[in-house]
């Protein structure tokens, strides 16, 4: 079974050093506020942070030591993405802007203005072209904007090769195809929307949700995703024809859910939304990150910790370890005991 | 309605072919036709329909003539009936400015086609929604040309002048508001078999139709065809709305007039709707089951289970039977509460809604065999429900007012004895649930001191009055068959400060009804007596520190307290129906604590916690146990769990606005005292049985249990394996996009892998922390 984390206190903060595996999880504090997306790199040695706050963080997995940050953005970061052989960093803000990290100086390489928030951005396979998408705010629409890195003047006259618009609903998260082909992209209305990369055409469209997708992270191979609903349920699709596959259901609004690269295991995230979290106290909010078996669709157990709802897991690329970031503004990383890896379902 | 343009455009177009015409140009005066035709060559083909629009646009005003039937005679079928047109004056504007959406359609069509035709056309609408505007211009255009003379300055577009301004840009936002043609064509309802009169009778004719259709919402207008100086037998009305129309359809249809005249009244747009239904009949395709709604508030059962009843804004609908059909309806607008007799023979329901001053309805007392309407009675007092009260056997009912206790018996429903009791100051009554007995009580009056009095019926006679004294309140309890009345008084005696509570414990089922006082020193939160016992449990104390005491009514009437448990959470108690068992239950702020108890020991069976509960519900075999959170009281969690009586949670329940649980009760059992009691003796013998049934049925679920996970297992392998199959296809694609490197696996390119070392810090802190529990 999974470890329950043993709140505060144990472990060690982010600014000193846990042994690992088995001492309680790590709790990285470098964020004044609550915590807006968590990603590791491919490689699984880096843990990228971003919060409401203009911080962008970056972690050594191993022991949680901050390796160091990324400063200019002037808002809430909402997104953060590294490419696959972690050279660049793409971050989005609040502050209407996009901007490419160098991930090892910390220089800013490029900065993309927008007229709007930036809410999701991404690498695609090859890390070559860029994708983000903006809000629907202050009159201006919702778009997504695709850029090619290898012509230095789409950024530099901020002219897009390609800008697809969303009048309908917002995209709420949107992720990048297997082999850069298409975006898969979820809508504040719970629709699920393939658009070409290409010619940014809608391939295909689906609406399985009935609420806002808070989330979208693809397995390790890209050929399946999973996405998190506000509709209290996640759920898992085919990457290529978006074929409904799962069911993942809670009793409580979910916020982010990761696919475990090694089992058949998938993780969530959410809990009671911040503006009702003042009425209800923390024992019934629920925010204990949930395991779930893919097949099965049946929960096996439960990781507490925040204090508060979390908005964002991910799964470490060897999954033996994994990560939540909560509206408390912690960020925790957690190492699975050996139950974890003997565990099976009577089947 | 399409029909309805045809006359007004036949007369329209006709008025235009004159130059000028009878017509009326606001914009000036009519151009020269020779002109006019000129800039029509120069325009696109619409402008020549456009032009001819307009003059139709501009058709008198007023209504215009009525069409020529199509028969003389006034038919009953809607088919044939003559197309008929608006109804009203105050249409004509509203179409003139309707008209010109349309025009260009009209316009379309070669100029020989009739205009009628086109406009039957239904595309013609929603493909011409843009185009009025062009058409308004060229009206404003068009006049000015002639009249300039040459040095003036010319405002008319230049002979290739192509509009490429819809008027979506222009006006979108007073577009929207325009008129439509459909407009107001919904309240307009035609009525056949109206008698055929003179001009003569036809004053009066109309304050008869006025007089009928005027009950369902204002008439703003109406027509009468006439032919040969009489009226031709069918009329049109104008309703403000269309649901006043559809009301007047529903209800004056087959309203009879006289022996030849029944009414026969229809929608207007009915008969455009069943001109076009097609004569092949097409196999309605099979509708999916539709989610169907029990009940609009809440439901209820009746005491011995037998009805369901469903709450609707109309009245009260029963359930019940093999199949669980409806079979009973009470028609009560606004019904609110109800109350079954304990004999489920009569239902009587609450409306705020219905009741008049001659004509009692507030409450109605329903025959439910035969639904028929008992009694109606006003409801004066804002009394709580149920108002009325019924003896255990259903033979009596009683309400209480201010100085008065009126006994009703039924089937008569009327006052027994013809009278009501005076009591003076009576606050409260009751009937025992064991015998036709109410127990009511008086407060101090001067020199008087307070009593409780216990009435035997109908004889009235009362069989035992007791006196109190400094009596602030009072709190009749019965005991389920009726062997005890504990009366709740709250004192505040001489001398003391504070309220003192004592139960008086009344032994009914011995001669003169001897009565035991318990005194409790602390407030009192919760009393209820056991059912089918002698025991009652009491909630004791101010938070957070409660108690529970159980006390027991011995055969000599002594009461003794068997045991208190102190630091309970608790605010209600829950007695199983069967007795012995009790639910402690701290609901709402209490956070949803239970104990569960077995009072024959006194054992704390269990305690457990249903965060937020709301309500507890026994089974009423007394073995299960349901707590609930109802969305009624609490938003989230809406759930409901089970519980076995000693406490075992069996199983949670999670529904999102989850209302209310009821279990069904249970008719009276069917069984002797003496076969129940080898029941109980045999009770081992049953145990074994159903021990190994419950093992078979377990195993069987975990079997299957097993059996689904290996399907979805195999599914999803086979998915997986479809997919994986892809994925190696698409590899060399992969490397491909990142320069030749493989990264399908987290070391799959070692070889590429720069070592690094890197130097932590250790910063060791040693932090001594409380050992938690």
């Amino acid at each position: 079974m999974v470890r329950a984390g043993r709140g505060w206190g144990s472990g060690v903060g982010g600014w000193g050093l846990g042994v690992r595996p088995g001492s309680g999880p790590i709790l990285l504090q470098g964020h004044e506020r609550s915590i807006t997306q968590i990603k590791y790199n491919r490689e699984g040695d880096l843990l990228f942070t971003v919060a409401k706050d203009p911080i962008v963080n970056v972690w050594y997995s191993v022991n949680g030591e901050r390796l160091g940050t990324y400063n200019g953005h002037t808002g809430a970061v909402w997104c953060v993405d590294a490419d696959w052989d972690t050279r660049h960093v793409l971050t989005g803000s609040a502050d209407n802007s996009c901007r490419l990290w160098d991930c090892e100086t910390g220089k800013q390489l490029a900065l993309v203005k927008t007229s709007s928030a930036v809410r999701t951005c991404g690498f695609d396979f090859g890390g070559n072209i860029i994708m983000f998408s903006t809000d629907k705010q202050m009159g201006y629409q919702c778009f997504v904007s695709f850029f090619d890195l290898r012509d230095p003047s789409q950024i530099e006259n901020n002219e897009p090769y390609m800008k697809i618009p969303c009048s309908d609903s917002k995209i709420t998260s949107a992720v990048w195809g297997p082999l850069g082909e298409f975006i898969i992209a979820g809508h504040e209305n719970g629709e699920l929307n393939q658009f070409s990369a290409k010619s940014g055409e809608q391939l295909s469209n689906i609406k399985e949700h009935t609420k806002q997708i808070n989330d979208i992270q693809t397995s390790r191979d890209m050929t399946m995703f999973i996405t998190a609903s506000k509709d209290n349920t996640a759920k898992l699709f085919d990457c290529t024809s978006l074929e409904h596959l799962k069911t993942f259901r809670t009793e409580r609004p979910v916020n982010s859910a990761a696919l475990s690269p090694i089992f058949d295991h998938v993780v969530l995230g959410g809990g009671q939304e911040a503006m009702d979290v003042t009425t209800t106290s923390t024992r019934i909010g629920k925010f204990e990150a949930r395991f779930f078996h893919l097949a099965f669709e049946e929960e096996f157990g439960r990781v507490k910790g925040h204090f508060g709802p979390i908005n964002s897991v991910a799964f470490h690329p060897d999954g033996k370890s994994y990560s939540s970031g909560g509206e408390d503004g912690y960020v925790r990383i957690h190492y699975f005991d050996p139950q974890y890896f003997e565990f099976e379902f009577e089947a | 309605m399409q029909d309805t343009e045809e006359s007004p455009a036949a007369a329209a177009s006709g008025a235009v072919q004159g130059p000028g015409g009878d017509t009326e140009h606001t914009e000036g005066p009519p151009p020269p036709l020779a002109e006019q035709q000129q800039q029509q060559e120069e325009e696109e083909k619409e402008g020549e329909g456009r032009e001819e629009e307009g003059g139709e646009s501009e058709a008198p005003p007023g209504p215009p003539e009525p069409p020529p039937p199509a028969a003389e005679e006034p038919s009953a079928e809607p088919e044939q009936q003559p197309p008929p047109q608006p109804p009203s004056g105050r249409e004509s504007p509203e179409k003139a400015e309707a008209e010109p959406e349309a025009e260009p359609a009209v316009g379309a069509e070669p100029e020989a086609e009739p205009a009628v035709e086109a406009e039957s056309e239904p595309p013609a609408e929603g493909k011409t929604e843009a185009e009025p505007g062009p058409a308004q211009e060229n009206g404003e255009a068009a006049p000015g040309v002639p009249a300039e003379p040459e040095d003036e300055i010319s405002f008319s577009d230049p002979e290739d002048f192509v509009d490429d301004i819809s008027d979506e840009e222009l006006l979108g936002d007073v577009l929207k508001d325009q008129p439509q043609e459909a407009d107001g064509i919904d309240s307009v309802i035609v009525v056949d078999n109206v008698p055929q009169v003179g001009p003569d009778r036809l004053e009066k004719l109309k304050n008869v139709i006025h007089k009928i259709f005027s009950k369902f919402g204002k008439i703003i207008n109406e027509f009468y065809p006439e032919a040969d100086g009489k009226t031709k037998g069918y009329i049109f009305l104008e309703y403000m709305s269309p649901s006043h129309a559809v009301d007047a359809v529903k209800n004056a249809d087959s309203y009879k007039l006289d022996k030849q005249h029944t009414f026969r009244v229809n929608l207007f747009t009915d008969f455009d709707k069943y001109m076009t239904i097609s004569d092949e009949w097409e196999i309605p395709e099979k509708q999916p089951f539709k989610d169907l709604r029990w009940t609009e508030t809440y439901v209820r059962w009746s005491p011995k289970g037998t009805y369901l009843a469903t709450f609707h804004q109309r009245g009260i609908a029963l359930w019940g039977g093999e199949k669980f059909k409806q079979i009973q309806r009470f028609s009560h607008q606004g019904v609110q509460l109800i109350d079954f007799s304990p004999c489920e023979r009569y239902l009587v329901t609450f409306s705020p809604l219905m009741d008049t001053q001659d004509d009692p309805q507030a409450i109605i007392i329903w025959d439910i065999l035969t639904g028929q309407k008992k009694r109606g009675f006003h409801c004066e007092n804002s009394a709580h429900w149920p108002i009325f009260k019924w003896s255990h056997d259903g033979k009596f009912f009683a309400r209480m007012t201010s100085d008065t206790l009126s006994i009703y018996e039924t089937p008569s429903m009327g006052l027994l004895d013809k009278k009501s009791l005076k009591i003076n100051g009576i606050r409260d009554f009751s009937w025992s649930p064991g015998g036709n007995i109410i127990a009511f009580w008086v407060p101090e009056d001067k020199d008087i001191p307070a009593r409780v009095t216990l009435m035997q019926l109908p004889s009235r006679q009362e069989i035992r009055v007791r006196n109190l004294f400094n009596v602030v309140d009072c709190k009749l309890h019965w005991q389920k068959n009726g062997d005890y009345l504990c009366v709740k008084v709250d004192r505040t005696p001489k001398g003391t400060q504070g309220v003192v509570t004592n139960f008086e414990i009344f032994r009914m089922r011995e001669k003169q009804v001897p009565v035991d006082v318990v005194e409790m020193k602390e407030s009192i939160i919760a009393f209820a007596w056991e059912p089918n016992g002698s025991k009652f449990a009491v909630l004791h104390g101010e938070t957070p520190r409660i108690s529970v005491s159980f006390y027991h009514v011995k055969n000599n009437g002594k009461i003794e307290l068997i045991k208190t448990f102190d630091k309970q959470q608790a605010n209600t108690i829950f007695w199983s129906p069967q007795g012995q068992f009790v639910v402690l239950a701290g609901l709402r702020s209490m956070n949803g604590a239970l104990a569960f108890v077995d009072t024959s020991d006194c054992t704390m069976m269990n305690i457990a916690e249903h965060y937020t509960a709301s309500d507890v519900e026994w089974d009423p075999t007394g073995r299960y146990i349901v707590t609930s959170v109802s969305w009624w009281s609490h938003k989230v969690d809406n759930a409901y769990w089970l519980w076995t009586f000693q406490g075992r949670l069996l199983q949670k329940n999670n529904k999102d606005r989850f209302c209310q649980l009821l279990w069904r009760p249970r008719p009276a059992t069917l069984l002797s005292e003496d076969q129940i009691k080898q029941i109980k003796k045999d009770l081992k013998k049953y145990s074994k049985i159903f021990e190994q049934k419950d093992r078979l049925s377990q195993s069987k679920a975990s079997k299957e249990l097993v059996e689904r996970r290996r399907t979805m297992m195999e599914e999803f392998r086979k998915y997986r394996k479809m997919a994986q199959k892809l994925y190696m296809e698409q590899r060399n694609e992969r490397l491909e996009l990142r320069g030749g490197v493989d990264t399908d696996e987290l070391d799959s390119n070692v070889d590429d892998w720069e070592e690094e070392t890197v130097e932590f810090f250790i910063n060791e802190e040693i932090i001594t922390l409380a050992e938690p529990e």
